[in-house]
Parts: C-alpha cells; sequence; structure tokens
C-alpha cells in the first residue's frame, strides 16, 4: 500500500502541490485527474522520487530552489528521503509521461535494460507476459525505439516498466496523443495488469472519460490542489466533474 | 618516394618508433604499406579515445584527465616492472586495475560534487590532469629512459612489409576489444544499464539503475581501456609525460569528427585521421601528424558542429 501524506512541493515561490495526500490499497487502480499545471507530473515526480534528482541537478546549476515536504510510506515503510533506483528497488515504478523510450535501442533491448532489476528467471517471464499483454510488440522486435508509433511506444514503455517488477505502477498520461484505438488497447492492458498481476497502479489523465471504467477510486487536481477525491461512482455523478473533465 | 616507416610511436613526442626502415621500391609494396600502416594507426588511435568516448557517451563527462590516466598507467606498469620485478602480465593486470581505480576515484570525490556543470566539469578534469602529468614530471618521470618491453618481440614480412608483432598484436587485440565492449554493452546486464543511462538518465533511473554508479563504473572502465591502450601502445617507443598532452588531444579530435558521444562515429573518426596522418607522413614529415588532428578539429567544428554521427535528430521523440 502507497500512501502520500500532506504533500507540499514549491518551485522558488511557486506551489506546486498544495497538502495532497493520497492513498493507493494494494491491488488498486487509482486515477488522478486534473488540467495542465494541476500537478499531476509533479505528483508523480514526487511519488516515484526524481524530483529528488531534479532538486539536486537545479542545486548544481543554481538553478531554481525546490522545495519538498511530505511524508511518503510503501507498506508501512517509510520511503520520503529514497532516492529513484532505491524507490524503483523498493517497487514504485514511473512510466513516464511522453514515455520516454530508449531511442536507439531496439524494443527488446528496451525491455532487457528495463529488467535491471529482476532475475534473469523474472526477466524471462516478464518479458514473454509483456508481449502477451501487447502482442503488437512483437512485431516490431527489432525496431529502434525512437521508430515506434506513439502507441506502439506507449505499450512499449508500459512493457518496460513492467519488466522492472512493480508493486505501484504510476502511469504518467498514458494516453497523450494516442488514437481512440490505441487508447482502448492501452487501458485495457492497465486492467489486465491489475487483474492478472495483482499491481496497484495509479494513472494520471487530462481527459477522465477513457480511464473512469477502470479505476477504483479518483482525485481531482486543481492547480496543485486536491479538490476531490471518492470512488468512480461518486465522480461520475458529480456534476463539476462532469462538465470539467467528461466533457459532457 | 622513400618508403618510411609510419611512426606510431605514442609514447614518444617525436614520435619516432623503433621499427627498422622498410627497402622496398615496388609500387605494390607502398600500397600495402599503407594499408597496412593506415590500419595500425587507425586502431592505435581509436583504442585512444575509447575509454574517452566511453565516458562521454554514458555520463555525458568530458574526461580531461584521460590522457594523464594514460601516461600513469605506463609509469605504473613500469614501476612495478622495475622496481618491484613482477611479472609483465602481472604488472600489467595490477596496472589496469589501479588506473580504474583512480578514474573511480576520481568521480567519486571530485566530479560527483559538479556533475551537470559542462565547464566545471572540463576545467576540474583538465585540472586532474594536468595535476597528474605535472606531477609525475616533477616526480621524475623525464628523459628517455622510461620505456615498457614489447610483449610480441619481433618481426614479420607481409607482402614485402616488415611489420613487427606488436603492432599487428595492435590490430588483432583491438579488434577484440571493440567485439568484447560491444558484447558488454548488449548481453551483460550491467553494459544495458550503462547504454540505458546513456540515452535517457532519468528515464533509466525511474527503472532502478542509480546514475551515480554508472558513472563511476564508467569512469572506472575508461580509464581501465585508456590504461589498456598505454600497455599496448608504449611498448612502441616511451614513456614520456609530454604523450598525455597528445594522447588527450588526438581523443578528442577522434571524439568530435566521430560526433561526440558516438562509438562508431569514434571509430570512422579513428580511420579518418589515422589515414590522413599515415598520408602527410609519406608526403610532408611525421612533425604534421599534430596538425592533421587540430585541421580536423577544426575543419569538422566549421563544417559539421556535431561530427559525422552526432546525436540523431529524426529519433526525436513522437508525439
Amino acid at each position: 500500500m502507497l500512501e502520500a501524506t500532506e504533500l507540499m512541493v514549491f518551485y522558488e515561490n511557486m506551489l506546486a502541490l498544495n497538502n495532497v495526500s493520497i492513498k493507493c490499497d494494494d491491488g488498486q487502480i487509482i486515477g488522478i485527474f486534473g488540467s495542465n499545471s494541476a500537478g499531476k507530473s509533479t505528483l508523480m515526480y514526487v511519488l516515484s522520487g526524481i524530483i529528488l534528482d531534479i532538486q539536486r541537478k537545479e542545486v548544481m546549476r543554481g538553478g531554481e530552489r525546490i522545495s519538498v515536504f511530505g511524508r511518503i510510506a510503501l507498506d508501512g515503510q517509510e520511503i520520503t528521503k529514497f532516492k529513484p533506483h532505491l524507490r524503483a528497488k523498493a517497487g514504485i515504478i514511473l512510466c513516464p509521461e511522453r514515455r520516454r523510450i530508449f531511442p536507439e535501442s531496439s524494443v527488446l533491448e528496451n525491455l532487457k535494460i528495463g529488467a535491471y532489476l529482476s532475475s534473469k528467471k523474472d526477466a524471462k517471464q516478464n518479458l514473454e507476459y509483456v508481449f502477451h499483454l501487447f502482442p503488437r510488440l512483437t512485431d516490431c522486435i527489432k525496431r529502434q525505439g525512437g521508430f515506434l508509433s506513439g502507441g506502439e511506444q506507449q505499450m512499449l514503455a508500459i512493457g518496460r516498466a513492467l519488466m522492472a517488477r512493480p508493486k505501484v505502477l504510476l502511469l504518467d498520461e498514458p494516453l497523450l496523443g494516442l488514437s481512440p484505438a490505441y487508447q482502448k488497447l492501452v487501458v485495457d492492458g492497465v486492467r489486465e495488469i491489475r487483474d492478472a498481476k495483482g499491481i496497484s497502479i495509479i494513472v494520471t489523465e487530462q481527459y477522465a472519460r477513457p480511464v473512469i471504467p477502470i479505476i477504483d477510486y479518483g482525485y481531482i487536481l486543481e492547480n496543485g490542489s486536491n479538490m476531490l477525491a471518492g470512488s468512480r461512482e461518486e465522480l461520475m455523478d458529480n456534476p463539476d466533474v462532469k462538465s470539467a473533465y467528461f466533457g459532457v | 618516394m622513400e618508403g618510411r616507416v609510419p611512426a606510431c610511436g605514442w609514447g614518444s613526442a617525436a614520435g619516432g618508433g623503433d621499427a627498422s626502415p622498410i627497402r622496398s621500391n615496388r609500387r605494390a609494396g607502398v600500397i600495402v604499406e599503407f594499408l597496412l600502416y593506415g590500419i595500425i594507426n587507425s586502431i592505435t588511435l581509436s583504442l585512444l579515445s575509447l575509454g574517452f568516448t566511453l565516458v562521454y557517451s554514458i555520463s555525458r563527462l568530458p574526461n580531461f584527465a584521460h590522457g594523464a590516466l594514460y601516461i600513469t598507467s605506463g609509469y605504473i606498469v613500469w614501476l612495478l616492472l622495475n622496481r618491484l620485478g613482477l611479472p609483465y602480465p602481472i604488472a600489467v593486470v595490477i596496472g589496469i586495475l589501479a588506473t580504474g581505480f583512480i578514474g573511480a576515484l576520481i568521480y567519486r570525490f571530485i566530479l560527483i560534487r559538479i556533475r551537470g556543470m559542462e565547464i566545471s566539469e572540463i576545467i576540474a578534469t583538465y585540472a586532474i590532469g594536468l595535476a597528474i602529468i605535472e606531477g609525475l614530471r616533477w616526480g621524475g618521470l623525464r628523459g628517455m629512459t622510461f620505456t615498457l618491453p614489447p610483449f610480441f618481440p619481433g618481426s614479420v614480412i607481409l607482402a614485402g612489409v616488415s611489420v613487427d608483432y606488436q603492432r599487428l598484436s595492435i590490430v588483432a587485440i583491438g579488434a577484440l576489444t571493440f567485439l568484447g565492449l560491444y558484447l558488454f554493452t548488449h548481453f551483460n546486464k550491467l553494459g544495458l544499464a550503462l547504454r540505458g543511462i546513456a540515452q535517457d538518465e532519468r528515464a533509466a533511473m525511474m527503472l532502478g539503475i542509480d546514475s551515480d554508479m554508472t558513472a563511476v563504473v564508467s569512469l572506472a572502465i575508461g580509464s581501465g581501456l585508456a590504461a589498456f591502450a598505454a600497455i599496448l601502445l608504449l611498448p612502441l617507443g616511451n614513456i614520456v609525460v609530454e604523450a598525455g598532452y597528445s594522447v588527450l588531444i588526438y581523443a578528442i579530435a577522434v571524439c568530435i569528427i566521430g560526433g561526440l558521444g558516438s562509438w562508431g562515429g569514434a571509430i570512422v573518426g579513428a580511420f579518418i585521421i589515422g589515414f590522413a596522418q599515415i598520408l602527410t607522413e609519406a608526403f610532408l614529415s611525421s612533425h604534421f601528424q599534430m596538425v592533421v588532428a587540430l585541421l580536423a578539429i577544426i575543419v569538422t567544428l566549421l563544417l559539421k558542429p556535431s561530427g559525422l554521427f552526432g546525436k540523431q535528430k529524426e529519433l526525436e521523440e513522437r508525439v
């Protein structure tokens, strides 16, 4: 179970996350919805620890001052100070916005690099599972990551994250720029991962409609604050949410 | 044209090899000689620059101490051989490991604090290199008395051209090194992690790869490769501190022509400079070797600043 309490993030004096608390129980799919600059990616960076790396690089460059407050715990163990690679080791794997595939490596190599934390046996099993989950990837196994289409890249990014045997999988805008057909493939894949492997998943989106059917619980972020939280039905029945995030 | 033997003596400042001159006035002999020594010279250059390229491509650290590490390893092996009287193979292994260790220390204690600030990285690594080179000079590494014995003595006549075994072994061992590195970075978990970090540091972190660890490893391997090159090449000349500077310039020239961070590019760049040097040797004089490398840098920066195989723009992300 991943639990983040009272997260606050400042970029210089700008408040990017304001007192956000979220909770993800084992085997749940959590949705986080919000428009651009609502703080979705920042939240993902905080949960995955990438914010600590950004912070360190900014300090070295004498750039922006980033301050992070709050507590994050995974299965009761406090991981707030863990560096990104240690969080990954603890089981929090981020599949980042815009996918960030390794462009010069082939599909297979991308997956193999993803298997850095797994044993040889796990890697082999997971590799088979990824190809079972996204059969399209088998067609372009030797192709360079940079030459894949956006949808294929997204499947590869999720597959690569799975190779790292996550306990909690963070998906940052996995549907960004995908056609409805690919969106469906990805959403079905996400549900299948949870059902088959019991992996908890936190997924962010700007537009809630494609994702809402698969989530157990959802949060709405606005200007860095958690405006609303509720189960799938509660969110779907709320008139404000409907107009802002469902386009009804 | 008098069949002058192109010098591949990377240890000595003047670049004087110790191979005996060839007396061959047949045209075929000249062509074979040109090809053979061109290849030897090119592989030599790529071995010299391999460590530099590797560190830059993985960690984006320009290791300007590369030449200093090269000459340090030669000196370490010399000390082990002559002062401690260790057998040659053991001295070589210790020399490579020790130099790799020095590289790792340089990252762990100095570069880790300034990572990401390019100018500081250059200044710091160059300062370390200067300190090492001038420290060695001050410590007594002067004159022409420091030599390593070739481990494959003797020479052979190939198609009318005399080549010593040491130079031939450079070609073979160089090719094996490239193959070994290819296998390491494509089939080994750590090697794959290094390539992941090289392509997208942050994405690799998200998969559990520690970028400080990979930087230490890349500097250790890069320095070890510098040592490896030194031990192969120094027996062709003397161990002189000035080689530290020229090796660095050759490494930079090769990398700039090939495109910084591109391994294939570095090998192509080495072949371009390697053959260009052999040509200037044949038609001008061996003193122009360094001029060729520097001119190549200037021409590349003027015509194609990213180098022949610089980062591919067409692979930019698709949305």
